[in-house]
């Protein structure tokens, strides 16, 4: 078996000759019209978008500071702008239910006309109608129908009076009434004269009384009658001097609008309400009553005049009022009132015929925010209720406007674990947001990318308006753009990332009086970002120097290993070594995980030490008893063990701790391994490579040091120029290691062994001497046996398969 | 605005106030307090039970019928001198309350007959009598009652008909006159004398038909110039009484003063420009 050869600078790093780049600067690049490495979510976009059928609405996954928002709103000008403008929406005065505001729908851009003619006829009312009523004709005319009503009313009491004076009988007024009595000479005849009347004479008089007080009732019966006639008399008359009044504008009018039946049925009844408060208008010093005249406004709730296109709107605050509108009330000596002017849009309705982009975190956040946006897709129309009466706190009586119906296609944004959160426990969610659009992370990193990637970066440059980069600062933005994609063949996406970084090397080159950006700036936006967020991996590092942690960066040990770990604090990531240390002895075949018996390891560490204990009882105990108690521990770690990187440095620590043959600890290992012993790729090997390479710097010089890591990870090396200058010196080696028993060579020095036909490893072999040394474990355990001594765990248990 | 009058320094004559219990008449008696006070005249209330009214009760068979209702109810001599009783005490309370108030000298005469000659028989030519412009119920609609009317053709001196009228304040006292008619002096005269006394100013409105207007304007104004009146003065062209009554409203009156003889007083529409105007009228002979 050969060793595997330490890795060469050009593996560890993924350099961009500034030759593959065919520009002086970035100011020559045209802009990407299209988003880089995005065709996925750029094809779903354009799907989505013109999708008509109901549900196809659209759910933006990616990371953070991908710029989704900015890709989504340019796609979405772009794709909207041929569209038709959707129809203005109004709302006006309901005349048969005045708590159900209706709803106009208009062209496009005849919302604001509507609205002036209606205002203007409003103005024209306040002059025009009481000038009527105080013309010549109108009073002449109500006084005519005042004079013939008190004529008519009198005339019945006039007649009978005169009845009465002609038949010498007195009508004479009471202090609740009238009464007759005979008279004589303009005066009543005194009752006792008129005993002496014959009884002819008496029966007479009193009979012609009778008769005239039956006809006094009866035309006192009609007076209410007569009363009620000249009120409609007045009414008709008033109602006839509006119409002719009105006759004339809205004529006008209803010519003008004669293509909007809603309008003019609206016309119509506003005509009608006109007319059936005629009286209201007349001039009593102050002119008709605002109340009045308000219900003859328009709100316009949804104006395109200035609308090219569909519309295309952000929702920045996406609550329950700001999506589906709210009713606003003024406060008047205390109370709160409203009426349909106060009847105020949201972006659904100003989105209505379009697109309406919402941050999906946001909209979740926000009470009762994410059910309104779910009904009203669902509904396919907005009905504008306030959240106090969605929660029924209140109970007053308020406005129900009419809902609108409403074709948007509304574009969620979010992580990705929100999509797939919603996805499992929205029952809804996947019927209403069935296209998904998933934003890519990094993009492939080859020949061909350069270009396009510089593009990238220069039109990232102008939007952000820093300065123009030079060649070789587009390479090593590149370059560093693999590194944050933690892969030699691929370049990140991150907008947010790049920018930043562009933005910062722009201020160094500020600062530096420097017209462009060069790879120096770029190096010291790079370092300072790095400085700025050193100050953890500064403490960790003194604490190794210092020895109160303890790493040993040189020399042999046996039963202790470099692991290496990786910590992630906020968006920095920085690895340091950890010392893994083993014991064995005899016993009934168990690996003892301190992590995991402490609760401080995870389950994949617990699954990856299983997979250890397995590998070690089917190499070197296959047929037979695995007497082993052994024990593994990450020293001085108090904060949690997870993962399965350090699964090679756990098996290498065991193995030497069973042989008893120390381990180099000038090398640190990671890696994962499976039960066949191959070993498999692990995350964050650039943070973890110069964690240790820190720490062995920070030891003394850099001096035939290094790291074993899975030979799959080696493309996702990029590593700085520190390791990669003591790797071309020769300094610091780092080993692709496929199996562990290469693993194992490069630990001990020793030829791990292959076994023979019959399972035996080579004499002197490193896997003889595990096997050697196992069989003397098992040896014991036997004699321990035969003196009826259960062992240390004393349960007699065997191998058990935990 | 007015100048001080001469009169004010003769004698007053008295302020004759007609009671019959009625709210307009108590409204009417509250007006004829303040003009009294205003002239320093006294003032005889007077209460007439009218002779016919007790009489028609006296018949068994006599009945009311209510001016609103139509209902007719029985009517006896009893009640209806329980009800001129208290009528007539409640007239004297409320003289003896309104004048107690304003210090003035007061009477109530209390008499028997037909209303209209026993004030007749009262009343000399230099008092002013004051009354409601509609009796009890009276006929329902009606803005002017038989005794008012009959009281302001017949009087022998100013009668003022009192209404219940909306306040105004900037309102004017408005003297109608006809221009070939003698007394338009008196009826000037009263105005300026009200108008000094509500504080508002005074116009006078003169009817014509004369083709020559500036005579006539140049004859009132030199009886207003000697008398020291000040007053606006318009001419209004011989239409109908509703047109006469239109200006009036244009002209902003709050008290319209009419002498007895203006031939618009006599034509056959001055019930309805007194319908149409809800304003105390003052009737000069």
């Amino acid at each position: 078996m050969t060793s595997p050869t330490a890795l060469t600078e050009d593996q560890i790093y993924h350099r961009c000759p500034p030759d593959k780049l065919s520009f002086e600067t970035t100011e020559t690049l045209e802009d990407l019209d299209q988003p880089l490495g995005q065709e996925r979510v750029l094809r779903a976009l354009e799907f989505g978008a013109g999708m008509a059928a109901r549900g196809f609405n659209l759910f933006v996954l990616g990371p953070s500071g991908a710029g989704k928002n900015e890709l989504v709103e340019r796609f979405l000008a772009k794709h909207s702008s041929s569209q038709p403008v959707p129809p203005d929406w109004c709302h006006v005065y309901n005349f048969e239910s005045s708590d159900k505001p209706r709803v106009l729908e208009l062209p496009a851009g005849k919302g604001r006309e509507f609205r002036k003619d209606m205002q203007e006829l409003t103005n024209e009312l306040k002059t025009a109608v009481p000038a009527t009523f105080e013309s010549e004709e109108y009073q002449a005319r109500l006084q005519e129908l005042q004079e013939e009503v008190a004529r008519r009313q009198h005339q019945g009491l006039f007649e009978i009076q005169e009845e009465a004076n002609r038949s010498n009988i007195a009508m004479i007024t009471t202090q609740a009434g009238f009464t007759f009595a005979p008279m004589r000479d303009g005066e009543v005849i005194e009752p006792d004269e008129y005993k002496k009347f014959s009884d002819e004479e008496k029966e007479l008089v009193e009979s012609k009384v009778e008769d005239l007080q039956k006809k006094l009732q009866q035309a006192i019966q009609q007076i209410p009658r007569l009363r009620k006639e000249v009120r409609e008399r007045i009414h008709a008359l008033n109602e006839e001097m509006v119409q002719l009044t009105l006759g004339s504008p809205f004529g006008e009018l209803r010519e003008k609008w004669a293509g909007v039946p809603p309008v003019l049925e609206h016309l119509n009844t506003v005509r009608n309400d006109i007319v059936e408060h005629a009286e209201a208008f007349q001039d009593d010093g102050n002119g008709p009553p605002a109340g009045l005249l308000n219900r003859y406004r328009v709100n316009l709730m949804v104006d395109n005049a200035c609308t090219e296109g569909a519309p295309v709107i952000y929702e920045d605050l996406p609550n329950h009022q700001h999506l589906a509108g709210q009713i606003e009330h003024r406060s008047h000596q205390g109370n709160l009132y409203t009426d349909f002017t106060l009847i105020k849009g949201g972006s659904l309705h100003r989105a209505n015929g379009g697109y309406l982009i919402v941050d999906a975190r946001r909209i979740l956040t926000h009470p009762m925010a994410w059910e309104s946006l779910k009904r009203v897709l669902f509904s396919g129309e907005i009905r504008i209720e306030s959240l106090e009466r969605l929660y029924g706190l209140v109970s007053t009586v308020s406005l129900q406007p009419e809902p609108i119906p409403v074709n948007v296609k509304v574009v969620l944004l979010g992580d990705r674990m929100l999509y797939y959160l919603l996805s499992h426990y929205d029952p809804d969610f996947l019927d209403l947001f069935k296209v998904e659009a998933d934003f890519e992370d990094d993009v492939d990193r080859d020949d061909g990318s350069y270009e396009l990637y510089a593009r990238m970066i220069a039109t990232m440059a102008r939007s952000a308006k820093t300065r123009h980069l030079d060649r070789g600062a587009v390479a090593r933005l590149i370059e560093h753009a693999s590194r944050l994609a933690s892969d030699q063949k691929k370049l990140t996406a991150h907008d947010r990332v790049l920018k930043d970084l562009l933005s910062e090397a722009d201020h160094w080159a500020a600062r530096s009086d420097s017209d462009l950006i060069t790879d120096s700036h770029i190096q010291q936006a790079i370092d300072e970002r790095d400085y700025r967020a050193s100050r953890v991996r500064e403490r960790s590092l003194e604490q190794i120097r210092r020895g109160v942690v303890m790493i040993d960066t040189s020399g042999d040990v046996t039963g202790q290993v470099n692991g290496l770990s990786v910590l992630r604090l906020g968006a920095v990531m920085f690895g340091q070594p950890t010392r893994i240390t083993a014991t064995a002895r005899p016993g009934k075949g168990q690996v003892v995980d301190i992590e995991r018996e402490v609760k401080l390891g995870g389950p994949i560490h617990s699954k990856a030490v299983m997979i250890l204990s397995r590998f070690l009882a089917n190499r070197y105990a296959p047929m037979s008893e695995l007497s082993l108690s052994a024990s593994l521990a990450f020293e001085q770690s108090y904060g949690g063990v997870e993962g399965d990187s350090a699964s090679v440095a756990e098996t290498c620590v065991l193995l030497s701790a069973i042989s008893g043959v120390p381990l180099r600890q000038s090398l640190a290992v990671t890696g994962s391994m499976n039960q066949h012993g191959e070993v498999q790729a692990v995350g964050g090997v650039n943070e973890k490579i110069e964690g240790f390479f820190n720490v062995c710097k920070q030891a003394g010089d850099v001096d035939g040091q290094g790291i074993l890591l899975p030979a799959s990870n080696v493309e996702h090396l990029m590593l700085n120029t520190d390791v990669r200058t003591a790797v071309r010196e020769g300094r610091f080696s780092i080993y692709p290691v496929r199996h562990i028993n290469e693993a194992i060579a490069l630990m001990t020095g020793m030829d791990p062994g292959e076994p023979d036909e019959d399972g035996a490893f080579p004499e002197g072999s490193f896997n003889r001497r595990v096997a050697d040394r196992l069989a003397e474990f098992a040896e014991v355990g036997r004699k321990k046996d035969d003196n009826g001594d259960n062992g240390e765990n004393g349960n007699g248990a065997k191998d058990d398969d935990q | 605005m007015t100048s001080k009058p001469d009169t004010a320094n003769q004698p007053a004559g008295r302020v004759l106030v007609l009671l019959d219990g009625s709210r307009l008449s108590l409204d009417a008696l509250e007006a004829a307090a303040d003009i009294a006070h205003a002239r320093g005249a006294e003032v005889l209330g007077i209460f007439v039970e009218e002779v016919n009214l007790l009489r028609s009760a006296g018949y068994g068979w006599s009945r009311e019928v209510g001016a609103s209702s139509g209902q007719a109810r029985p009517l006896d001599a009893a009640r209806v001198h329980a009800r001129m009783q208290a009528l007539a005490e409640q007239a004297r309370r409320s003289l003896s309350l309104a004048m107690a108030r304003r210090g003035i000298p007061q009477d109530l005469k209390l008499c028997r007959g037909q209303v209209v000659s026993e004030v007749l028989n009262l009343a000399s030519p230099g008092d002013l009598l004051v009354l409601g412009r509609v009796g009890w119920s009276g006929i329902p609609g009606a803005r002017i009652g038989s005794t008012a009317r009959a009281l302001v053709l017949q009087a022998p001196g100013d009668v003022l008909l009192w209404t219940r009228s909306r306040p105004r304040p900037q309102g004017r006292v408005v003297v109608l006159l006809n221009h070939d008619q003698g007394a338009n002096h008196r009826a000037v005269r009263v105005g300026a004398d009200l108008a000094l006394q509500y504080h508002q100013p005074l116009s006078v409105l003169v009817r014509t038909t004369d083709s020559d207007p500036q005579r006539i304007t140049e004859d009132l104004l030199g009886y207003l110039q000697q008398e020291g009146i000040a007053a606006r003065v318009r001419l209004l062209p011989m239409a109908s009484a509703s047109a006469a009554a239109r200006a009036l409203k244009e002209e902003g009156a709050s008290q319209l003063v009419i002498s007895r003889s203006c031939s618009l007083f006599t034509e056959p529409g001055a019930d309805s420009l007194l319908m149409e105007l809800n304003l105390p009228l003052t009737v000069t002979p």
